[in-house]
């Protein structure tokens, strides 16, 4: 849950995000209050603040005066614009080294690739 | 920000220790704090100074602006019950609470009741007779009943177990979101109570060592684990705090951030990087300024020695 | 003033330390003290008897003073009270405990005197040189012994929290060696039927007076030294 060795306001910003992008957290609905951040993570209330700010900064939150909180129209689009620049670096990469260690070359990658997809895809169709 | 508490040069001479040795900080308003260290590190040691109870040899304290020494009006807004509190010896937790609340001007007594509640404090048993656990929960319900406005919590878990821990946690952090308060928690445990804190102060042998937020804290150092060379290779011209090494595989703990390209960098040389918890961080770091201090006296002293040949 | 008051209540939870044992050992001691007296006048003794009984109480409220520094001294700390209101608070709080003691062994003598010494006369509250001045003058001068008492406790204690056993009891041997050395000079200069006329012309009140003086000073002593006490 919790990774004791990141800076704690970007995993909260991080988990709004994955909402956001899992569409659990739709645009112009409200964005979770800080408290109530730092009671369910069990954190400190300015840490939380703290992340929800990184995150109205960002252009992902907005403000409603005497409200809260809420999702900016267009958020999702702005964080599948970042996860996706970065997915490469995050996953394909690590990806990458470890075929390389077991031998594995861009070919058997490919396949295993079209493997897997396919099978997430009848999974899927199956539900 | 408010600074609540302003100190500057604060020396505590023992005979021949130095229990505060010239500690400068401020605390800002509304602010969790933990005061970390090891045991005997001086962290009771300052509080005692910071609320008057002990006086400094040299150096300044002003709470509120003010010195706190003899000023009513200065103490009766703070809160310090110690690790090792002794309390009237026909007190029972009813007196103690009863006392609390006569001194305390913001005491919530409903607060205090669901605590009780709680941490099943036996309200009628003489203090002598309270196990370890209960009278840390004794410390703490006056603690976070008192609501004052700079309440210290000095180790205050001692003896609780992990569930009534939790619930210190819990109660505390919840408090302070609706009644918000500058809060100084002592503490060795470091990572138990890390989340709860928005600013560290480390103090080592009576000296202040670090005083950042904690954020800024975690993820400054980074474990690399790998073959050796491939680490060495890595880690050469970085900041080197701890090294550990089983047979060709190293785990090396460095400061500094990894920014996009170490990370791919790391990935190719087919190391993995593994966070340091703030603990670890806390620890290796001050094992590592003891060695330097170690290591510099040494050089300092074989210097002398060489000029006496 | 308030915090000052609330520093009595404080103090009042030891209900041992100040109600307990004070009345167990006030009405041990009168037990004792008549039991002897019924034997003594049983065995066919007339003249009026006097015990030194009504001592104990006296000695227990210099444990009294004591105990009130070192039990409560720290938690009042904790309690965020300074100094200076526990140091009120607590002497006021002996004012009303040698008070009620002063009552009661005034209320006591003049008891003993309506009914002849408990019908055998046996004395434990009354001193005749004392009740002369009336029952007033009476009740001063036990209030100001009892206080003597508590107030001198109080300040061994602090010289103790301060500065150590060590300190505390070179400082009780200081004491003594020079009240030895005073009786040793009147002594050497024979001058005790002087001490006795001065001390005879200075009569209850006159002794009482005193006594509050030296209370004063031991209260102004023992205050400078807890101002620098760690709990």
């Amino acid at each position: 849950m919790i990774d004791e060795g990141r800076a704690l306001f970007l995993q909260i910003a991080e988990s709004v995000e994955d909402s956001i992008l899992a569409g659990a957290l739709a645009e112009e609905s409200q964005a979770p209050s800080t408290n109530e951040l730092a009671s369910f993570y069990r954190i400190n209330p300015a840490t939380a603040a703290k992340g929800i700010a990184m995150l109205t900064d960002k252009g992902v939150l907005y403000k409603r005066r005497g409200i809260g909180m809420f999702v900016s129209p267009g958020a999702r689009e702005l964080l599948l614009g970042e996860r996706r620049a970065a997915f490469a670096d995050r996953f394909l990469d690590p990806l990458l080294a470890e075929a390389r260690t077991l031998g594995l070359g861009p070919d058997d990658l490919a396949r295993l690739l079209s493997e897997r997809a396919a099978r997430t895809l009848t999974e899927g169709t199956a539900r | 920000m408010t600074t609540v508490i302003e100190v500057k040069n604060l020396t505590k001479r023992y005979r021949d220790t130095l229990a505060a040795d010239d500690v400068s900080f401020s605390i800002e308003k509304d602010t969790i704090y933990g005061l970390l260290g090891r045991n005997g590190a001086g962290k009771t040691t300052v509080m005692s100074i910071l609320t008057a109870q002990n006086f400094a040899t040299s150096g300044e304290v002003r709470i509120f602006g003010e010195n706190p020494y003899e000023n009513a009006h200065v103490l009766s807004r703070m809160c310090f019950v110690r690790e090792s509190q002794k309390y009237p010896d026909d007190a029972t937790p009813r007196h103690a609470f009863r006392i609390a609340r006569l001194f305390y001007p913001h005491w919530d007594q409903e607060l205090a009741d669901q605590l009780i509640d709680e941490f099943q404090v036996p309200m009628k048993k003489t203090i002598k007779k309270l196990s370890r656990g209960q009278l840390s929960a004794v410390g703490v319900v006056i603690g976070l009943a008192s609501r004052a406005e700079i309440t210290f919590f000095d180790e205050p878990y001692l003896g609780l177990d992990a569930v009534a821990r939790q619930i210190f946690y819990d109660r505390l952090l919840e408090d302070y979101s609706r009644h918000p308060r500058t809060i100084i928690l002592s503490s060795h445990l470091i990572d138990e109570v890390s989340n709860l804190l928005e600013r560290v102060i480390v103090i080592d042998k009576g000296r202040i060592i670090m005083d950042e937020e904690t954020d800024a804290v975690r993820g400054r150092a980074a474990n690399i684990v790998g073959d050796t060379a491939a680490v060495d290779a890595f880690v050469a011209g970085r900041e080197v705090i701890h090294r550990e090494s089983l047979g060709r595989v190293s785990s090396v703990t460095i400061l500094g951030e990894l920014t996009a390209e170490d990370l791919s960098l790391l990935t190719r040389a087919g190391l993995d990087v593994a966070p340091v918890s703030l603990q670890q961080l806390i620890v290796r770091t001050t094992q590592h300024a003891g060695r330097t201090a170690g290591d510099a006296e040494r050089a300092a002293s074989d210097i002398d020695e060489g000029a006496l040949r | 003033m308030n915090r000052t008051l609330n520093v009595i209540r404080m103090q009042l939870v030891n209900r041992q330390t100040y109600l307990w044992v004070p009345v167990i050992v006030l009405g041990g001691a009168f037990a004792i003290t008549l039991a002897i007296y019924g034997i003594i006048a049983s065995a066919g003794v007339e003249g009026p008897m006097y015990g030194g009984g009504a001592q104990a109480p006296l000695w227990y409220f210099a444990v009294v003073g004591a105990q009130a520094l070192t039990l409560t001294f720290p938690f009042s700390q904790a309690m965020s009270v300074t100094r200076r209101e526990f140091h009120i608070g607590t002497h006021l709080t002996a004012a009303l405990t040698a008070a009620l003691l002063a009552l009661i062994f005034a209320v006591g003598g003049l008891v003993e005197q309506a009914t002849s010494g408990w019908g055998m006369n046996g004395y434990f509250f009354y001193i005749p040189w004392v009740s002369d001045g009336g029952p007033a003058a009476a009740w001063l001068f036990f209030f100001s012994l009892a206080m003597l008492f508590f107030v001198f406790g109080y300040w061994g204690a602090t010289i103790f929290k301060r500065f150590g056993t060590a300190v505390l009891t070179a400082v009780l041997l200081g004491i003594a060696l020079i009240l030895v050395g005073l009786l040793w000079l009147v002594g050497r200069l024979e001058a005790w039927a002087q001490v006795g006329a001065w001390l005879g012309a200075q009569g209850s009140l006159g002794l009482t007076l005193w006594g509050l003086l030296l209370i004063a000073v031991l209260i102004a002593s023992s205050y400078l030294t807890l101002r620098r006490a760690v709990p």
